[in-house]
């Protein structure tokens, strides 16, 4: 059984950072308070904005709507795609990054360098490179007999580009997090398992790993909260096509929002997606959490 | 349409554009307007205002900005232009209808995603056109080519006018008339018929030229023809033209819902069979394209043209101005598409300006007094004269101009005029083809060119294809 102890001081710091809570609760509390009442409201923008209230009409249409199952589907693919290969390759590369002895600054800076591109840069590079016309990556697919298809404009291809582009992009955020990690790993415990004659293997599966375990938690939760919401890379490059094989929720919900305006449904989606983002980050801090919990 | 990039190329052209067009001077424009339109203190009841103008990216108003000392020395005017692409363009403007502000006085107004859904936040431009002091349209509206007046100006009917054409590009058939030329007899020996474009050939023969060209006959490109097929709305407006020249509709009625629109078009028309065979020889004729063309809008496209990957393509018109500017200077010839069962098509993609409803008092008669420079004859000719892009215009008068006509033949200073033989017919009521104008437009387009996408990947038969398109597109507007 634990009793809390009230710090000395507490109401005084409370009371110091009340006004930037209440100004942090008013910029989070009013936009999602008038996303819900958009929600249940049809929304007119002629004359200046206007709700009229619709009740569940939103709410229904999206969990009957196929396009946005279809789409949510995507998604899942997307994210498990993107989120998992970047973990893997992050961490491999930190491990080995982390084992150099000698340039390390200069190799990690190298490896940090896709990181600091802006997504929507990466999208347009993404795009000139597959550019079945005159793109480097498509001549190269083609001239080694790897894909001669139009890479950007066939169902399959166009899908394992774009994860490919976010891959490419923030798999160092993960390298440099994990890097992070590792240098608290114990030396001391390292070095009785050299004595011990344990090999690299053993190491890192019964050390390194266990000792890592928060902060890959740390990054799996900021990948995947931006994975959800990912949007500049495939809106540049194939802007939910072809067939619509790469519309993910965050490119319908553009759709519906900022092409069709129908503001009243795109705030019920929007707010699907905002649950669905809570979900993933309750059950990633639980976790973390209960490993911190664990002696 | 959107020009939604401009090259390296392109943007040099403007700077030298920008240079020539400060030479020109407003001496010249000034006099000549004040002479034929108002004189000076009608021009001049605004001075001091600033406007702001909100537009696609398009040659036009890359020539108009080039072109906006002339007006600020003529009126005291300010315009700051804003140019963007088409999609950005309608979310400002929309949010500033919203927001019950003027944020932007002038508007590029989209006939399909501006004026069909957002027509009560623009200003009814008769009640200013020639009254309470301001000038009257010169040569009045009649002066407009009737097509693009009905389409980019009313909505529904002609009590309001929303817009005045401003920009028209009209898809046509663009090949490579060296390459014609060249292979002409041993074409024709092969194919069993006279290839030379224009709408006497059909959309079968067009099929059986691409696929002539697709073989080992020619070395100077590898395929016949390029499509805009990208999931977007460029698909639907390439898939359209052979859609409506095989018979099929997007609603009963479509050449009024077309021309003039409406809020209740009734239900979708796409499942027909003239539409399902329509769809059935598009998705044929995408098989033997461009395999680039999924992945290209009409910008692609265009550069694919240019880098010489293909004979043929149906575009926009106003691409003619940049492919003569480049390689192929000489080499592309202009033809009105081909004809199907029904007729040849030639879809219309023009726009007009209008004013925001929100705007009031001295911002509304700025407004008013740009839209009447900015759409007048010597402003339309400046524009095609210009080296920093330029439409072509939408006046019967300017192209009755002796130095327009002359133009229309190589070799020329106004690229585009090319293409006026080709347009002259492309643009009669016979040949236009007009996409339906209605307030839920965006849906309705994004549901064609997605099933289409799907059809053209192979998820879907054409039948299946058009039923899931009529069906989306219902949904849509309430049918």
């Amino acid at each position: 059984m634990t009793t809390r102890v009230k710090r000395p001081g507490q109401g005084f710091e409370l009371a110091m950072m009340t006004p930037a809570l209440i100004l942090l609760a008013a910029i989070s509390l009013v936009p999602l308070g008038t996303m819900i009442y958009m929600s249940l409201s049809k929304v007119s923008l002629i004359g200046g904005l206007s709700l009229s209230f619709a009740g569940l009409a939103n709410w229904t249409r999206l969990f009957t709507d196929p396009d946005i199952g279809a789409s949510w589907l995507r998604t899942v693919v997307y994210f498990v795609a993107t989120v998992g290969l970047e973990m893997v390759l992050g961490t491999l590369i930190a491990l080995l990054v982390h084992s150099l002895i000698r340039g390390r600054n200069l190799v990690l800076s190298l490896v940090l360098i896709p990181m600091f591109i802006a997504p929507i840069i990466v999208g347009l590079l993404g795009r000139f490179l597959f550019d079945p016309s005159f793109g480097l990556y498509s001549w190269l697919l083609a001239s080694t007999g790897l894909y001669e298809g139009n890479v950007m404009g066939s169902v399959g291809p166009a899908m394992y580009t774009v994860i490919g582009l976010d891959v490419w992009e923030w798999t160092p955020l993960v390298a440099l997090i994990v890097l992070a990690g590792l240098t608290a790993v114990p030396t001391d415990i390292l070095e009785a398992a050299d004595v011990d004659g344990a090999s690299y293997r053993h190491k890192l599966w019964h050390i390194v790993l266990p000792a890592i375990t928060p902060i890959l938690l740390v990054a799996l939760l900021i990948r995947s909260m931006d994975a959800l919401r990912f949007f500049a890379i495939i809106f540049i490059t194939t802007n939910g096509g072809p067939a619509d094989s790469t519309k993910t929720v965050p490119i319908r919900l553009y759709d519906i929002a900022f092409r069709f305006f129908d503001l009243g449904y795109a705030s019920a989606v929007g707010l699907t997606m905002l649950a669905v983002s809570i979900i993933i980050a309750t059950v990633f801090v639980r976790v973390l959490e209960r490993r911190e919990a664990t002696p | 349409m959107s020009h939604s990039s401009f090259d390296r190329r392109s943007f040099l052209k403007g700077a030298g554009g920008l240079a020539a067009l400060t030479a020109l001077g407003a001496g010249g424009l000034r006099n000549a307007l004040a002479a034929q339109i108002a004189d000076d203190a009608t021009w001049q009841q605004a001075k001091g205002t600033t406007i702001n103008f909100i537009s696609e990216n398009t040659p036009p108003t890359t020539a108009i900005a080039a072109n906006l000392e002339a007006f600020k020395k003529l009126t005291g005017i300010t315009v700051n232009i804003t140019q963007m692409e088409l999609g950005a363009l309608v979310q400002k403007v929309a949010l500033d209808f919203g927001s019950g502000r003027s944020a932007y006085d002038v508007i590029y107004a989209d006939p399909y995603q501006i004026v069909a859904p957002y027509r009560q936040g623009l200003t009814d431009l008769n009640t200013l056109n020639g009254k309470n002091g301001l000038p009257a349209i010169p040569k009045g509206v009649g002066d407009f080519i009737p097509t693009q007046l009905g389409a980019a100006g009313y909505f529904e009917n002609r009590k309001s006018l929303y817009a005045l054409p401003y920009d028209c590009p009209t898809m046509i058939w663009i090949y490579r008339k060296d390459l014609f030329d060249k292979y002409h007899d041993r074409m024709a020996a092969d194919l069993g018929f006279d290839p030379t474009p224009s709408d006497k050939i059909t959309w079968e023969q067009y099929y059986r030229i691409a696929e002539w060209f697709n073989g080992d006959h020619v070395k100077e490109v590898k395929y016949g023809t390029g499509h805009q097929a990208k999931q977007y709305d460029s698909l639907q407006c390439d898939f359209s033209n052979v859609l409506m020249a095989y018979g099929g509709e997007y609603f009963n009625n479509g050449d009024r819902v077309g021309l003039l629109g409406s809020a209740e078009p009734g239900p979708c028309t796409l499942d027909q069979p003239a539409a399902i065979e329509a769809a059935t020889f598009y998705q044929k004729l995408l098989k033997i394209a461009d395999p680039g063309s999924t992945s290209w809008d009409w910008t692609g496209l265009a550069n694919a043209f240019g880098n010489k990957r293909f004979a043929m393509m149906p575009q926009w018109h106003e691409f003619a101005g940049s492919l003569e500017s480049g390689d192929l200077k000489g080499k592309v010839g202009y033809a009105p598409l081909p004809t199907g069962p029904k007729r040849s098509v030639n879809l219309y993609g023009g726009c007009g300006i209008g004013i925001n409803g929100n705007a009031t008092g001295k911002q509304q008669t700025a407004a008013w007094l740009f839209l009447v420079w900015a759409t007048s004859p010597q402003t339309q000719l400046a524009g095609l004269k210009s080296k920093a892009g330029g439409g072509t215009p939408t006046r019967t008068s300017v192209y009755e101009m002796p130095e327009v006509q002359k133009a229309s033949t190589p070799p020329t200073d106004m690229p585009n005029m090319l293409t006026a033989d080709t347009m002259k017919v492309a643009w009669q009521p016979d040949h236009i083809g007009l996409r339906p104008k209605i307030p839920s437009w965006n849906q309705a387009d994004t549901a064609v060119f997605t099933e289409l996408s799907r059809m053209l990947a192979g998820q879907k038969k054409p039948a299946a294809a058009m039923k899931a398109a009529k069906r989306k597109v219902d949904s849509a507007t309430g049918a």
